[in-house]
């Protein structure tokens, strides 16, 4: 009997299989030393560990004996979660039950920078069709920069689920790396004396119940009316964020911020890995995905602070923004506020941006999912 | 320039300005709750919220 016979996972481990098994390693490395977005992180780096050892019973295969497909779990899982959006859309019910849109009361007009701060996407989409993706695959590549997992994963499954593995670790190292991607861009386009003005936190005026309950239902029926694609996205976050404001399902509520987030996250992320497979993950489409992915944080954290410079033309001189805030019209809440926040208080100790900052970021959550419909619906009218 | 980029040209310009639409629409839904529907000191919920507690009691 020789060694095929007797370790054949070892006998069919290929230079590709160990390069992905040191990936899933690295994976759990950056989750657990450095705190990278562990939620995910660490899943998918297990996950990529499960998928590549060969012939895993986690994958399907081939029976040799019978000749038929033995379904492996986390194909099932993909199929029933992922292929289906369910995980993802249940992931925006926890997500809209954790966001408190007040802040966005204090301040509306910080809103647009959730508009201004997806620019990223569409220059990523541009360049990667530049580069010979097809439109689908550029559109999913591009949302990495909505800084939105879940958007993310929603996008790439539906158009380009070949490219889910890498679009998703994209996405997620990505949004942990925030604190690193987005000061030096916000230095090179901005003046110290800009990065000194002072903005009102608007933090003492008080918002009402019902304006709050009503926000997301209106948001919601809106939405349906402009863009019916973007329904299931923006509507489950939307339900989640009414089950928290309406004052009578506080239960549920805490259930969907907790548990639901938990155990969705958990299948989510090994479960994504089972795209992580050594032929799928090892070509040079990765490495470009990677680097667009980048690409569209940085081009994300440029359209927001230009945006913000250009608005400061039409506000009087007491009244500028600080034009930091609009590098928050990133989805990654709330990293993209602290380090803004903390940005400032290193100019000036005694500058407060956290409120103005909050309310961008929480634009940008709005931007982000919104982001995501506007791409389910166009591509395929143009596809 | 490739006819998948002139789409994508044409997919990031109308998106973005679809964005802008959105977000703007938005910011004049923040505005107009928050006029028509001003703070005012609210009565607590209690009675709601055991209403609902039995319910999920039950």
């Amino acid at each position: 009997m020789g060694l095929e016979q007797l370790l054949p996972a070892i006998a069919g481990m290929t230079w590709q299989d160990l390069v992905m098994i040191g990936v899933g390693l690295v994976l759990i490395y950056l989750a657990i030393a450095k705190n990278y977005e562990p939620t995910l992180l660490l899943p998918m780096g297990f996950g990529a560990i499960l998928v590549n050892i060969p012939l895993s019973s986690a994958l399907t295969q081939i029976d040799p004996a019978t000749g038929q497909a033995v379904e492996g779990v986390l194909n099932v899982f993909f199929d029933a979660g992922i292929a289906t959006e369910i995980f993802p859309l249940l992931i925006f019910v926890a997500i809209g039950a954790m966001i408190d849109f007040s802040p966005l009361f204090r301040n509306p007009s910080l809103l647009l920078f959730g508009a201004a701060a997806q620019l990223g996407i569409f220059l990523t989409m541009m360049f990667a069709a530049l580069l010979g993706y097809d439109l689908r695959e550029a559109a999913s590549i591009g949302i990495i920069g909505a800084a939105d997992g879940p958007t993310s994963i929603v996008v790439a499954s539906r158009f380009a689920p070949a490219l889910l593995g890498p679009i998703s670790v994209a996405a997620y190292s990505y949004m942990a790396l925030v604190p690193i991607i987005q000061p030096p861009v916000i230095r090179l386009l901005t003046s110290r004396k800009e990065r000194l003005i002072r903005m009102s936190s608007g933090s003492g005026k008080k918002i009402s119940k019902k304006a709050l309950i009503l926000f997301p239902i209106a948001v919601t029926i809106v939405a349906g009316i402009i863009a019916p694609s973007s329904l299931a996205l923006i509507g489950f976050l939307m339900f989640g964020n009414l089950v928290r404001e309406c004052g009578v399902l506080n239960k549920l509520s805490m259930s969907a911020q907790n548990e639901l987030a938990s155990l969705v996250t958990l299948l989510l992320g090994i479960t994504i890995a089972s795209t992580m497979t050594a032929d799928r993950f090892i070509r040079l489409d990765t490495l470009f995905i990677i680097a667009l992915g980048l690409f569209a944080f940085v081009f994300d954290t440029f359209g927001g602070v230009i945006f913000a410079k250009f608005m400061n033309l039409f506000r009087k001189e007491d009244n500028k923004l600080n034009p930091m805030i609009g590098a928050c019209g990133i989805s990654a809440f709330p990293m993209s506020a602290r380090v803004i926040h903390q940005m400032g208080q290193k100019e000036d100790p005694y500058n407060y941006l956290l409120m103005p900052a909050i309310s961008a970021n929480v634009g940008g959550q709005i931007g982000s999912v919104v982001a995501g419909g506007i791409i389910l619906t166009l591509v395929p009218l143009f596809a | 320039m490739t006819p998948t980029v002139e789409k994508a040209l044409l997919i990031a310009g109308i998106g973005m300005a679809g964005i802008f639409v959105f977000m703007a629409v938005f910011y004049l839904l923040i505005l107009a709750l928050d006029r028509f529907l001003p703070y005012q000191e609210e009565k607590p919920v209690e009675e709601l919220s055991e209403d609902s507690v039995s319910e999920e009691e039950e």
